[in-house]
């Protein structure tokens, strides 16, 4: 029941703001879509007083049959894997519905889809059936692409088409894989369990290694896409850079971590044998993803270029590491992987929140224009120092989350892939000389030209930013408070891949 | 009478709660944050100085007594669970000992010492609140690090190092060369850090601890083949080599000059100090490969030599300095490298006093003169009586030729049986050399005619004076010091054979830094204040730009990361993104069929629903096929 509440609450708050009769202004808009969001938290308060973090198995299910000709049914529940992502997805659609300008034009629209937009990934991450986390898969893809078309930048048309037919075919293919998955074993279900059992349990050997092979590499593109691993990820610095900040922190935040969980659920935990013989192709993949998305980024500090599209990139780069935990699967790395997931959620949101800040006040993001902000009486010192700790998480600097999540991953995979392991650390290393470039131009240095009169922050802009750092700092100094909702799961995980390997 | 608290119940306690030494100054950094962010506008920065000044000296007190209880009594542990997943087991550990407590009040010392000093040296700086919280950031990681038992702690705090040496060398951040500095020492830093991370995730994997203990423990089982040794060792070494500033890691030492100077007291004092006690502690594991030994010894060599010849060509005057504390810390990466550990820990505590007494002196010269270019001062030993009686402290105790600090250390390591003759003559040389420095310092700085910049130099005030006079003290102190607690540090009294050879050593140090001194006091106690110039221009500048080190570093790593990440980018636009346009969904994205606009929107929803009903369709029909 509470599942369904965190995934209907979003969907009535937006019924409520597009179909309430009557003109609405933009501040009472703003207020329904607050009130839905303190209903989430509410709700998800209650699914984590009720999750059991020792358990490694699906909790809080609920399951209805919905249409069973199809072998579709309303199957909820989650695990250590899906809840972090959960709860992350609520705190960022609170982050960006707070950090959403006051007047935001066309307020009904936005907030519908916004909301609309929570509701798909919340039921992306809870789906226990395989056509249902389809069906909100696609539901999720919709409301983002009108978000970045209508209210983004100059080329936001061009980045939401790209955007949508990327996320479109990577939709088709994952709809592909699960078909052919039901069509092996007789379409009896698309229950997560009863599939998986055909696949990695009892029922093994149903499916022949080959197709089990074919699926997965379906899967792997599939959510690959939206991860995005190189080379499939030029739709995400386009959208990047043309998405408003709000819908930035929500994309980085959560709908890049659909991918990498996608990549976890169905494809390591869906098809363990063949993932495990893969599973040096995959690391050698993540590397070049590591190090594809770091240079990258190096080359928009070079080029004194865009800081959303630096970010942008960093992304892809740590997004990489997810990858190669997954490829390693062990108990540790398989924690690392979850833990990036969070804290490169908390991370790259901050980011994109402080990016968006520095735009709002100075009318630019072009590391070419900037510079001084860091001046305490005319410049952004309390967003300079958030920023700061930012880009040191982001490096993997020890105390906060991103240092925990990069250590477990490295930990994890050294045994079972040392060189790539060694390869992808460079990656970290490459990550300071990118966000060093953007702090030097940006922050230090003298305040000057166009960017010497800025209007003052306000609290309502820096409070966001400093919910999410409280969290980055906290689990990156006591990691046990992260680490007890997941490791049962990810433990049972590695052991299903041990045994199967 | 069982109810009132005895002297041994009080020192338990406070040895007990040691870690708290950290802590304080931790709390005195975070205080400090409202006027970091500049939060409290209006408000004058005294008060977070003052909280800082107050976090630090308990700091001090707290490990001070706790320094006295911890004398005499066996090694104890504090452990805390800090990270549980699947097999790893990771646990912070701090080892209560009295050469880690001892280190920890001298850090924290210092700290008071360099804050109160910051007190007047940056009595005008209107970002004087955002230093003291540097600084006692700083005095965290420090003190937090000597106390660590625990590799990955160790990192952390290094890590934490690496990050606060950004922001106090970028202080003045809108001063032209500052940002640069901040971020070559990060960089370089960082590479050392990283490959060192490399180590640690090996060591871990491999030992399956992080823990000093039980790794000295794991080693002494000798566990691992040459090769992964070899690569362990020097993975490891690379950290320490990055935070001593020893080549090919030394270039941020002599740029993170641009930060204040109670910072760079402290920086060529204790920060570099810490990366050789991390690297002492790690010496078990990386004695694992003589390579890796061997390579210590290498660098450090060939650092103590170049930087102590740098250091005589800067015109500079912290430059000046800064280069011969890489040469020092070159003589620790010996000394550790033949295993000689008492003489590297001793090193590091003669030079870090008879250093931090040197930096503090010059402070005041900067402050006073508005200057730091050592060919324009002169006579301000007239003046300046603490600052000279600070810089003349720490240059004998800095250099063996009378017995002070350094003359015992050295004396005794060229004494070792064991060392082979080579060293003898290096730290001859480097004792030489350093020498010349000391006294060209002196004598361009102190001695002489008065110039224009220092003709009206007064003495500083008393938070300055204070803590110059002090230091100075502290260093002539510090023979006895090491008299007292030498038993501390299992020191080993030579036997009677080489008795004759001893008192030739002692001989040869006196004499190798009294010609130095000579050299430098013919050439530079004169008046006239002609340059003195090699013979040779080129290799004057050789020196003086210090090898050329960053002119190297622009043409080989930086720019091989930057054609890679050209490549990447022409890749990304022209293959990657290329490819999709080929396909031609560019003409379906950019072009006129699709316009996003009011009118045109209609058109996305036709193509979602589509591929919605096309998915759809192929269900049912799969559906109905399988049914």
């Amino acid at each position: 029941m509470i599942l369904s509440l965190i995934v209907w609450i979003p969907i009535v708050g937006a019924l409520i703001i597009s179909t309430c009769p009557g003109e609405i202004t933009a501040a009472q808009a703003r207020r329904g879509a607050i009130a839905t969001f303190w209903g989430l938290v509410v709700v998800t308060v209650v699914a984590i007083a009720q999750y059991d973090p020792t358990q490694g198995g699906w909790q809080l299910v609920e399951s209805v049959d919905w249409i069973p000709g199809l072998g579709l049914g309303y199957r909820l529940g989650v695990d250590g894997l899906s809840f972090p992502l959960l709860v992350l997805n609520t705190l960022l659609v609170g982050v960006a519905i707070y950090s959403t300008k006051q007047g935001v034009p066309r307020h009904r629209f936005y907030y519908t889809m916004m909301l609309l937009l929570t509701a798909g990934v919340a039921g992306a991450f809870v789906a226990k059936d395989l056509l249902l986390f389809f069906l909100f898969y696609e539901l999720e893809l919709i409301p983002l692409y009108f978000l970045i078309a209508i209210w983004g930048g100059d080329r936001r048309g061009y980045a939401a088409t790209k955007f949508l037919i990327y996320t479109a075919l990577s939709g088709i293919l994952i709809l592909a894989a699960f078909l052919g998955l039901a069509a092996s074993t007789g379409f009896a279900s698309f229950s997560y369990d009863v599939l998986q059992d055909f696949t990695a349990g009892q029922g093994g050997g149903a499916i022949a290694a080959s197709s089990q092979l074919i699926l997965l590499v379906l899967i792997l593109i599939g959510f690959g896409i939206k991860t995005p691993l190189v080379p499939l990820h030029t739709w995400l610095p386009d959208a990047h850079v043309q998405a408003s900040t709000p819908i930035s922190v929500l994309l980085a935040g959560v709908l890049l971590k659909l991918g990498t969980y996608g990549l976890l659920r169905f494809g390591l935990q869906l098809f363990p044998a063949a993932w495990h013989q893969i599973a040096p192709v995959l690391a050698l993949w993540a590397t070049i993803s590591v190090l594809y998305g770091s240079f990258a980024a190096i080359s928009q500090g070079i080029a004194l270029g865009d800081m959303k599209k630096m970010v942008a990139y960093s992304s892809v780069g740590h997004m990489g590491f997810i990858l190669l935990a997954a490829a390693a699967a062990t108990p540790e790395s398989l924690m690392g992987a979850e833990y990036q997931m969070v804290a490169h959620g908390l991370i790259s949101g901050l980011l994109f929140l402080l990016v968006g800040i520095i735009y709002q006040k100075t009318g630019t993001r072009e590391l070419s224009a900037l510079g001084g902000l860091f001046n305490p009486e005319r410049g952004l010192p309390l967003i300079g120092i958030l920023m700061i700790m930012g880009v040191m998480a982001s490096s993997g600097i020890p105390g906060m989350a991103g240092f925990v999540a990069e250590f477990l991953i490295f930990q994890g995979s050294f045994s079972v892939f040392p060189v790539y392991t060694i390869a992808s650390m460079l990656g970290t290393g490459l990550t300071a000389v990118y966000f060093l470039i953007l702090i030097n131009r940006t922050f230090l240095g003298r305040l000057g030209g166009r960017t010497s009169n800025l209007p003052a922050v306000t609290w309502s802009e820096r409070t966001p930013a400093i919910a999410l750092a409280v969290p980055i700092v906290l689990f990156g100094l006591i990691p046990q408070w992260l680490v007890l909702w997941s490791d049962s799961s990810t433990e049972a995980i590695a052991t299903l891949l041990q045994t199967v390997s | 009478m069982d109810n009132f608290l005895t002297v041994a119940d009080f020192n338990r306690v406070l040895l007990s709660t040691v870690w708290l030494g950290p802590c304080y100054c931790l709390f005195g950094a975070i205080a400090t944050l409202p006027w970091s962010t500049a939060l409290t506008r209006g408000q004058g920065p005294r008060l977070p100085a003052y909280l800082n000044l107050l976090a630090t000296a308990i700091a001090c007190i707290h490990g001070g007594i706790a320094f006295f209880a911890t004398y005499g009594r066996a090694v104890t542990y504090i452990d805390w669970p800090w990270l549980r997943v699947g097999d790893l087991v990771l646990d912070f550990s701090l080892a209560i000992s009295p050469v880690s407590v001892g280190a920890m009040e001298l850090i924290a010392l210092l700290v008071f010492l360099a804050q109160l000093y910051a007190l007047g040296y940056l009595e005008k700086d209107w970002g004087m609140g955002r230093f003291f919280g540097l600084m006692g950031f700083f005095g965290f990681a420090m003190t937090g690090l000597v106390l660590s038992d625990s590799l990955l702690l160790s990192y952390a705090l290094l890590e934490m190092l690496t990050l606060s040496t950004y922001l106090i060398v970028g202080f003045w951040y809108s001063q032209p060369l500052a940002p640069k500095a901040a971020r070559d020492a990060f960089w370089t830093k960082r590479v050392g850090d990283i490959l060192m991370l490399m180590g640690i995730i090996a060591v871990s994997s491999l030992a399956g601890t992080l823990n000093f203990v039980e790794l000295e423990a794991w080693a002494a089982t000798n566990p691992l083949p040459a090769w992964q040794a070899t690569l362990l060792g020097l993975a490891l070494l690379s950290g320490p080599l990055g935070k001593c500033a020893q080549f090919p890691l030394h270039l941020w030492l002599d740029e993170a000059m641009e930060g204040p100077n109670p910072a760079s007291i402290m920086r060529n004092s204790v920060v570099v100090g810490c990366g050789a006690y991390v690297l002492v502690k790690m010496m078990p594991v990386i004695a694992l490969s003589q390579t890796a030994l061997d390579v210590a010894i290498a660098l450090g060599t060939l650092t103590a030599i170049c930087a102590s010849l740098v250091a005589i060509a800067q015109v500079d005057i912290k430059r000046a300095m800064s280069h011969g504390t890489s040469a020092y810390l070159g003589l620790v990466f010996v000394a550790v490298g033949f295993q000689q550990h008492d003489i590297a820990l001793l090193l590091l505590l003669t030079h870090g006093i008879a250093k931090a007494s040197i930096f503090i002196s010059f402070g005041s010269v900067i402050l006073t003169t508005n200057n730091q270019d050592l060919r324009e001062m002169g006579g301000l030993a007239r003046s300046m009586p603490a600052t000279t009686f600070a810089y003349v402290s720490g240059a004998l105790g800095l250099v063996g030729v009378l017995p002070f600090g350094t003359f015992w250390v050295l004396y005794r390591w060229i004494c070792e049986p064991e060392l082979p003759l080579w060293t003898v003559g290096l730290a001859l040389v480097i004792n030489g050399l350093s020498a010349v420095n000391v006294v060209r310092v002196y004598g361009l700085v102190f001695a002489g005619e008065r110039t224009l910049k220092t003709r009206r130099a007064p003495e500083m005030p008393w938070p300055m004076a204070v803590p110059m006079v002090s230091l100075g003290i502290l260093n002539l102190l510090v023979p006895l010091v090491m008299e007292q607690w030498q038993l501390a540090l299992s020191y080993t009294i030579n036997n009677a054979s080489s008795q004759a050879l001893s008192e030739l050593f002692l001989v040869l140090m006196m004499v190798s830094g009294v010609s130095g001194g000579t050299i430098a006091g013919r050439l530079y106690f004169r008046n006239d204040r002609q340059p003195v110039s090699l013979p040779s221009k080129a290799l004057q500048d050789l020196l003086a730009y210090d090898f050329y080190i960053d002119k190297i570093y622009g043409v080989t790593i930086a720019a091989t990361v930057g054609l890679f990440s050209q490549l990447i980018a022409w890749t990304d636009r022209f293959v990657v993104d290329g490819a999709v346009n080929l396909v031609g969904l560019a003409t379906l994205m950019g072009g006129e069929g699709l316009k996003y606009s009011t009118n045109g929107r209609s058109q996305a929803y036709v193509l979602v629903l589509l591929i919605g009903i096309g998915a759809m369709v192929l269900l049912a029909s799969l559906s109905s096929l399988g049914i």
